[in-house]
């Protein structure tokens, strides 16, 4: 279980008569600009933004549906397995190659495909191609007062496609709901290369909500090769507020207030010292350096109401011991503020030369519970943690900072791991809240539900995706209630 | 009365739900699964045994702080809406009609009510689902946290699969505070662009005299938006029961333009592409001619009215079927269902 073993293993492996034919026909498809077939070409794909690892047996860089559809097609003839990727900025390994049985899938990657197809203005949606990045797709909403509501950290980096995938998440959830909220159709290409229209636009869906199966259904359903975004009116005015206080268990309980004030605020981020310090260094964004942990709070929509919410947060933070409130004088204070807390993780590559980044959620009321246990269980594995927490929502993000050269460094890091994700659930809470199950949660899908609810979720899938050829081996833990929930599942390399 | 049943099976718990889809299911038979019947009263009467949710009953769990509520599926949406309002909360789903409904039966029609502009649809309001399916198995889909995508997301599937997929037997509702002030405003006369004009409106529906807006917000903001948009203070629109007419919103003007045409009353939710009519038979199918052409449904809550209730636009697709098949094998959750 260490770094660089894993592309050596593998390497010389000899092909077989059908991987060098698939390989001879994808060429065809795709040129060879297209097609990465080399140890280096196939390295960048070995994983996405996780530890987990794995050789593909290439890599497939379709610029359209089209060809998409013939590199599908191709796989099926071949019966070699595909794992679909974008930007490859996901956490959980849904984009890591690996097969059962030690067959190498095809990664096929969406990042060409990358067109804002049509930006309909009047009707307020966006069509997109799965590799058009998040961000992108705001700046052009924006010129026409429009937002896209979904705003995960990795926006600038993540693609549209890749959000579908795991249904993500972001800092507006709390108000505006996650990913699934905001898709209105999927286009949904299955293993024979036929695209499925699942569509969602009505007011009143007329049939099942395919759509919202697939959103959340990580590549294992098919490649999502178009979608159609709902676009928002962008709020005529914020309010932002920066809270300081002195103990986690004080912003915790300004946290639990907040919710259940009369107007829920659209953002209600937290950040512990450590994580505070460390931005602080790196993007200057004015947070109180002798808090314990501050709260981000935001509200939107039209003034009265906005400074409605203001200045109820300020009281009920004031109440609950914060010894700073801070509101944002114009949108350079509010960017500044926000930058903070999206550069949490370039600032920890400045820090330490690895981090492990969990996801987990627990019921509101639980929040402090979670957070004092998280600094426990740091203590234990003498670890650095520094947490960030979508507090409104719940869903904490512990940072694991360390240096894997250290020797028994990753057992302690994947043990802190499992006790935090254990923790979540003894708390009523769950595994993964926005990054997905891919490969390192899906042992704990036992743990959550029972061998009845995953055969109906296993059926569900196979009907969807009856050749099994769609990124394999995700989601789903291949045996049910047997054994120890595992961080990394047996095949995966860190 | 939807209803002539042959035999009405009241489970109390869900070891009886499942004992009575896999006894039907052993002898080859079908189910019909009924709420209050707020919608199946208004569909054709069928022939297969009820299983009725009225003894799915009761508040599992409130928890305020979490903003959440756990309740079983035949519990009633007002009763709901006053234990919640207790706490200064609510769950925007609405009831359709006077009639009362359960919250097992709107999560799974999934029709919408006039404030789902504002509010978002009765689908992303489910955390976490529990059913059983019709091979008889009892499953849990989502969880009590407001973020969760651990496994597939089947809480979106069974919401609007109208009974066919699975008996749903409970249901987490994720909540917001009550609104703190709330009130309908009105032009003079019907202006389909007012909804454009406006910061997110709570509701906005426009019947042959005028367009009513129903503001959720701060008064000041209220107050002047609706002066902004040159709108009084009014009651409620009424809405026709007849039927809906759902397009996609893009074609919402198109559909406007045939209904102008035929005899019907008519209230439109502009932006969300959703049409209520009274009207007679012939005007109905007409309808329904006319919002299949623009990629609709209509369905037809009113069993006088001679019509099916659901049309062309509600046929399910290839992928559908395999979907339906695999939860319900062997078709016991009727499967005619579509084409009633």
């Amino acid at each position: 279980m260490t770094g660089g073993v894993g592309p050596l293993a593998t390497a010389g492996r000899e092909l077989t008569g059908p991987e060098t034919s698939l390989l001879a026909r994808l060429e065809g498809i795709l040129g060879g600009d297209g097609l990465r077939t080399g140890h280096l070409g196939r390295a960048t794909y070995r994983r996405d933004a996780s530890f987990l690892n794995a050789d593909p047996l290439a890599v497939a860089l379709p610029r359209t549906v089209e060809q998409t559809a013939q590199v599908l097609r191709a796989c099926r003839d071949h019966g070699i397995p595909f794992t679909p990727r974008a930007a490859g900025t996901g956490l959980a390994g849904g984009a890591t190659p690996t097969g059962e049985a030690g067959v190498r899938p095809v990664v096929v990657s969406v990042a060409r495909m990358d067109r804002l197809r049509q930006l309909d203005v009047p009707n307020r949606r966006a069509w997109v191609e799965p590799g058009l990045v998040n961000a992108r797709l705001g700046k052009a909403a924006a010129t026409h007062g429009l937002r896209f509501a979904p705003d995960p950290a990795s926006q600038i980096a993540a693609t549209l496609g890749g959000n579908v995938a795991t249904n993500a998440g972001g800092i507006h959830v709390l108000t505006y709901g996650v990913m699934s909220q905001h898709v209105l159709a999927v286009e949904l290409m299955d293993a024979d290369g036929v695209v499925h229209v699942l569509d969602g636009a009505r007011a009143e869906q007329a049939g099942l909500d395919l759509r919202g199966v697939t959103v959340g259904g990580e590549g294992t359903l098919g490649i999502v090769v178009g979608a159609c975004l709902r676009l928002l009116p962008s709020p005529p005015a914020v309010g932002t507020l920066l809270a300081g206080f002195p103990s986690l268990d004080a912003a915790a309980a300004a946290v639990g207030a907040l919710v259940v004030s009369d107007r829920l605020p659209d953002a209600v981020e937290l950040m512990d010292a450590r994580a505070v310090s460390l931005v602080e260094g790196y993007a200057q964004a004015g947070y109180p350096q002798d808090a314990a942990a501050v709260l981000l709070l935001e509200y939107e929509g039209l003034p009265a109401g906005v400074d409605a919410g203001v200045v109820t947060a300020d009281h009920l933070a004031r109440e609950h011991g914060a010894t700073s409130v801070v509101r944002a004088d114009g949108p350079d204070q509010r960017a500044r503020i926000w930058k903070g807390r999206k550069a949490v993780a370039g600032a920890i590559a400045k820090r330490a030369p690895d981090f492990y980044l969990q996801d987990v959620v627990v019921p509101r009321s639980r929040l402090g519970e979670m957070l004092d246990a998280v600094v426990a269980i740091g203590e234990r594995e003498r670890l650095e943690i520094l947490t960030v927490v979508h507090a409104g929502d719940g869903n904490l993000h512990p940072f694991v900072l360390f240096d894997r050269r250290e020797e028994g460094m990753i057992d302690r890091v994947f043990a802190a791991g499992h006790d935090i994700v254990a923790t979540a659930l003894s708390l009523d809470g769950t595994v993964t809240g926005e990054h997905g199950v891919g490969i390192e949660k899906r042992d704990f899908l036992g743990e959550v539900f029972d061998a009845d609810d995953l055969a109906v979720q296993r059926a569900v899938r196979d009907a969807i995706e009856p050749s099994g050829l769609a990124n394999p081996d995700k989601v789903l833990p291949t045996t049910v209630g047997c054994g120890e929930a595992r961080m990394v599942p047996e095949g995966a390399w860190v | 009365m939807g209803v002539n049943a042959t035999s009405y099976l009241e489970p109390t718990g869900t070891d009886e739900v499942v004992d009575a889809v896999t006894r039907t299911r052993g002898r080859a038979g079908t189910l019909e699964i009924r709420g209050a019947g707020s919608v199946l009263d208004r569909l054709p009467a069928g022939e297969a045994p009820v299983l009725s949710t009225a003894r799915l009953t009761g508040i599992v769990d409130h928890a305020p702080a979490d903003l959440t509520v756990t309740v079983r599926a035949g519990t009633r949406l007002d009763e709901l809406r006053e234990r919640l309002a207790e706490h200064g909360q609510e769950c925007p789903i609405e009831p359709i009609g006077e009639h009362g409904a359960t919250v097992g039966g709107r999560l799974a029609t999934a029709l919408a009510g006039p404030r789902q502009l504002g509010a978002g649809r009765v689908r992303d309001w489910l955390l976490r689902v529990r059913f059983v399916t019709g091979a008889g198995t009892p499953a849990t889909a989502g969880g009590v946290t407001v973020k969760d995508v651990t496994g597939f997301d089947l809480c979106r599937l069974l919401t609007g699969s109208w009974g066919t997929l699975g008996v749903i037997t409970e249901a987490t509702l994720k909540l917001r505070p009550i609104p703190a002030h709330r009130a309908w405003y009105a032009s003079d006369t019907p202006r389909h662009d007012v909804a454009s004009q406006l910061y997110r409106p709570a509701a906005v529906v426009s019947t042959t005299e005028r367009t009513h807006v129903l503001f959720e917000d701060h008064p000041d903001d209220a107050g002047a938006q609706a002066a902004a948009a040159d709108l009084s203070p009014a009651e409620p629109p009424a809405l026709p029961a007849s039927a809906r007419a759902v397009v996609d919103p893009a074609r919402l003007a198109a559909l406007r333009a045939d209904l102008a045409e035929l005899d019907l009353t008519v209230a439109i939710h502009d932006q969300l592409g959703l049409c209520h009519l009274d009207g007679q038979a012939d005007a109905l199918a007409a309808a329904r001619a006319a919002a299949e052409r623009h990629g609709g449904a209509l369905l037809v809550l009113d069993p006088s009215a001679g019509l099916p209730a659901f049309g062309r636009g509600h046929a399910p697709t290839a992928l559908a079927g395999r979907v339906s098949a695999a939860l319900d094998p062997d078709d016991v959750l009727a499967p005619w269902r579509w084409q009633r």
